[in-house]
């Protein structure tokens, strides 16, 4: 498993941090591309941060009245090394089972 | 092939610097021999859909567009039969094309251009112009996918005059033969056996064969992974390493197993192959592909036809079955599994002539 | 996106003939939207499925509802016939086939789906990129050789018109006059390519003027637009006047499939400016301002939907695999000594294992 860090991105000219309102996904949780992540207010407006990831999610940074400054972790997503292409799943290594025995008289002639 | 002569493309293209040894993962040891291929290569090209800015669908082409430049690594509209196509002109106009199609299946599209056009050129123009063109495939099953995305086509190629065919069994193979079939003047078609790009294993990239098997350290011909007394299992792709697993087993029982990884489909290396078997006077072929008309029967003349006298039993094959590759539920009742190979051992073992 | 129906010289939506449909009604508007409804939850649950491990993968089509609920709403099952690709779950629902039956291709137990698609006039589901294009074309010259008054409506997407026999199908269905509706959903992308970098000129619907076959730009994304341009499609088809093509402008609000990472080749900023508004919750403010549907209808369209899908998933949840023995049974009408062979040696040494 590797980590994916996302920092608060830039949400508008100028502003350079962004106080948490309200985190909507929490660690452990499976989010998608574009789910809302956290709610946080900029000297401008609040503003729903959608996810830029699929995955899970392991770390928040901030909790609510937390101030983020711009590029600053936000986020730490869970991802697999090996991801599936683009279809199917990445076959499990498994022990090998047997159910049959083998029996030979070899005559090492 | 006689190209015992030689080097391996890696040491030619690096020199003599030794480089060592690494834990990589086929789709690794994939990408590294492309971007070689590519670095070394001024003329070499890598191309198919989603092969650029997404890196292939399976990432074997992760970073190279932005290493080598849109121009060298580029995405193309979805048409295989184009893809095929635009090489052959390509070839013509003297660069190396590498293309990718995204899965087996989807060669079929392109079959018109690989058979009547890319297999044959060379000989309509009498030499004068080859077609140094590397069709990487990623094939075989084993991954849950839709239709399309578990065939196995090395017979179909195999059968075509002009087309040279290869497998690599894990990611060692894998960097040395793409390289070694990258700087081919012929066309090769590169088989990936996807179930396997994920698992990790040592690349030596100094050399494709340090321990000095029959290939004499050449990525032609075929390769002992374990040497036996009893039987040869022969297999490629996917199916060496549930070979070498079966190899384990069978050892638990008394019963010494060497596994000979084919490799090379087209041209198959049959001096290697009758060593093994006159050593071991019986052999079991494995493959994904169906059973009728499947390589299998093509090895197994050359088996019988090396070493009838000294045979044991019949050949045995063991494959997949004439049926269309099923949905991921039916895979593993498709796919030889352990037993059928084990009893595919025993009728060998036991088998007593006349 | 410019989606307004486009002037195409020669062959735009003014020569369309054939009857006019009468306007959809009220009831009809509503059932669009339940439809709709109903897709996009079973569509965003069927990823909560492959994330929960129920099913292997599956190919979203999330923000193509319209594009899919409006055109397979114009099929009429008793006589028409439908080519899909493999995102077409939307046409599948609109259609009335079993969703059960559809949804067992992702769950990796029958490529084509579990559907009789002779009963449900919806052919297997398709793999192969412009695969079934062709056959639509098949299918409808069989409708003008039995004097028939069926109509052939093929999907395909915007990455698929690059493929050979795409253009081959064009051809053949204008030369041959067959009653085929080609249906694009151009939604802006095959895997990671954008439609820029595939389609050259831009419009699918721009080809058919080379086929001399009339074509419709539509707003894909407007269901009422997308079902009242398939009827005059499927009425002029009807009529004995040959193919038409729509290009649905729409766009892949998803992944490619559950397995794709989109964010390697699109940043959530060009998402969001380029997917436009949400078929589905702009069909619903559209209803509310037409006074067509109120909160309560929408409130009962999605509690249907969610019951729906707790239906299916339960289906799909009991779906075992199929038994090993249609593997060979199902290969041929008249099987082969060598098939029964191997199927004999594989219940021997393999059933179940
Ligand atoms: C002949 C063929 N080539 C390649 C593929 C792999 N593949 C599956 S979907 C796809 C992109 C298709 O794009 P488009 O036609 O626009 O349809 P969409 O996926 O957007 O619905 C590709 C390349 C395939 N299934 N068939
Ligand atoms: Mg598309």
């Amino acid at each position: 498993m590797a980590e994916i860090s996302f920092p608060l991105p830039d949400l508008g000219e100028g502003l350079i941090e962004a106080t948490v309102l309200e985190w909507l996904v929490s660690p452990g949780d499976q989010v998608e591309r574009n789910q809302p992540l956290v709610e946080v207010e900029t000297t401008k407006s609040a503003v729903e941060l959608p996810s830029p990831q699929a995955g899970k999610v392991v770390r928040i940074h901030g909790g609510p009245g937390d101030k983020i400054n711009v590029g600053e972790p936000l986020i730490v997503f869970e991802v697999p090394d090996n991801t599936a292409g683009i279809v199917g799943t990445v076959p499990k290594e498994e022990a090998p089972k047997r159910r049959v025995r083998l029996s030979a008289v070899l005559d090492e002639d | 092939m006689s190209n015992a002569t030689l080097e391996s493309g890696a040491a030619m293209a690096e020199g003599t610097a030794r480089r060592g040894v690494e834990q990589l993962s086929m789709q690794q040891a994939l990408n590294r021999a492309l971007d070689e291929v590519l670095a070394a290569n001024p003329k070499a090209l890598v191309f198919g859909e989603d092969c650029g800015r997404l890196g292939g669908v399976f990432r074997i082409t992760d970073g190279l567009q932005a290493k080598h430049g849109t121009g060298r690594v580029f995405d193309t509209p979805l048409a295989e039969s184009g893809i095929l196509g635009m090489s052959v002109g390509l070839a013509m106009a003297g660069f190396h094309p590498i293309p990718e199609v995204q899965f087996d299946g989807f060669a079929y599209p392109a079959v018109n251009q690989i058979v009547c056009q890319i297999a044959r050129m060379n000989y309509r123009s009498r030499g004068t112009m080859p077609m140094p063109i590397t069709l990487r495939v990623p094939s075989f099953g084993g991954i849950r996918a839709p239709e399309h995305h578990g065939e196995s086509l090395e017979a179909l190629f195999a059968h075509v005059p002009g087309l040279k065919v290869v497998s690599p069994s894990n990611p060692h193979e894998a960097y040395h033969l793409l390289k070694y079939a990258a700087t081919r003047p012929d066309p090769v078609i590169f088989m990936e056996p996807k179930s396997r790009y994920w698992q990790k294993g040592e690349v030596d990239f100094d050399s494709p064969d340090p321990a000095g098997s029959p290939t004499g350290g050449s990525p032609t011909g075929a390769k002992v992974m374990r040497a036996g007394r009893h039987l040869t299992l022969v297999a490629w792709g996917a199916m060496v390493a549930r070979c070498l697993q079966v190899a384990e087993l069978a050892a638990e029982d008394g019963i010494d197993i060497e596994v000979l990884d084919l490799r090379w489909l087209k041209p198959i290396d049959e001096a290697t192959l009758a060593a093994s078997v006159r050593k071991t006077r019986r052999a079991v072929v494995v493959h994904e592909a169906p059973l009728t008309s499947g390589l299998g029967a093509e090895v197994a003349q050359l088996i019988t036809q090396a070493c009838f006298d000294t045979l044991k039993a019949p050949v045995e094959r063991i494959t997949g079955f004439d049926v269309p590759y099923p949905s991921g539920d039916l895979e593993d009742e498709y796919i030889p599994n352990i037993d059928r190979i084990l009893f595919g051992i025993q009728r060998v073992l036991e088998y007593k002539r006349g | 996106m410019d989606t307004s129906p486009s002037p195409l010289n020669g062959n735009d939506a003014g020569h369309l003939s054939g009857p006019h449909a009468e306007p959809l009604t009220a009831e009809q508007l509503r059932e669009l939207y339940s439809l709709m409804v109903a897709v996009r939850h079973l569509d965003t649950s069927a990823i909560a499925w492959q994330r929960q491990g129920l099913i292997p993968g599956y190919a979203p089509e999330l923000g193509q509802e319209a594009a899919q609920v409006g055109s397979g709403y114009a099929v009429d099952t008793t006589r028409d016939f439908v080519f899909p690709t493999y995102r077409e779950m939307g046409v599948a629902r609109a259609m009335g086939v079993d969703m059960v039956a559809y949804m067992s291709t992702h769950k990796a137990t029958w490529h084509g789906g579990l559907y009789n698609p002779i009963e449900s006039r919806l052919a297997p589901i398709q793999a192969v990129v412009g695969g079934s294009v062709l056959h639509a074309v098949g299918w409808a010259h069989g409708q003008t050789l039995d004097q028939a008054d069926g109509v052939a409506m093929t999907y395909f997407g915007d990455g698929a018109s690059s493929q050979g026999d795409i253009h081959e199908a064009m051809n053949f269905a204008a030369v041959m006059k067959a009653p085929v509706v080609f249906f694009v959903q151009n939604n802006g992308w095959a895997i990671s390519v954008p439609t820029e970098r595939q389609v050259a000129g831009g419009s699918v619907a721009a080809r058919a003027a080379g086929y001399g076959m009339p074509a419709l730009r539509i707003d894909g994304n407007d269901v009422v637009a997308v079902a009242e341009a398939t009827r005059r499609a499927f009425a002029h088809a009807r009529a004995g006047n040959g193919p038409v093509l729509i290009e649905a402008m729409t766009y892949r609000r998803g992944p490619h499939s559950t397995s794709d990472d989109p964010g390697r080749y699109r940043s959530l900023n060009e998402e969001r400016d380029d997917a436009g508004e949400d078929p589905l919750e702009r069909f619903r403010k559209q209803l509310l301002a037409d006074g067509i549907a109120d909160d309560a209808f929408f409130a009962e369209a999605l509690a249907a939907a969610k019951a729906e899908e707790d239906d299916i998933r339960a289906g799909i949840q009991a779906l075992g695999s199929r038994p090993g023995t249609e593997m060979f049974d199902l290969v041929f009408q008249e099987t082969t000594p060598a098939l029964q062979a191997q199927a004999a040696s594989w219940r021997e040494e393999s059933e179940h294992v």
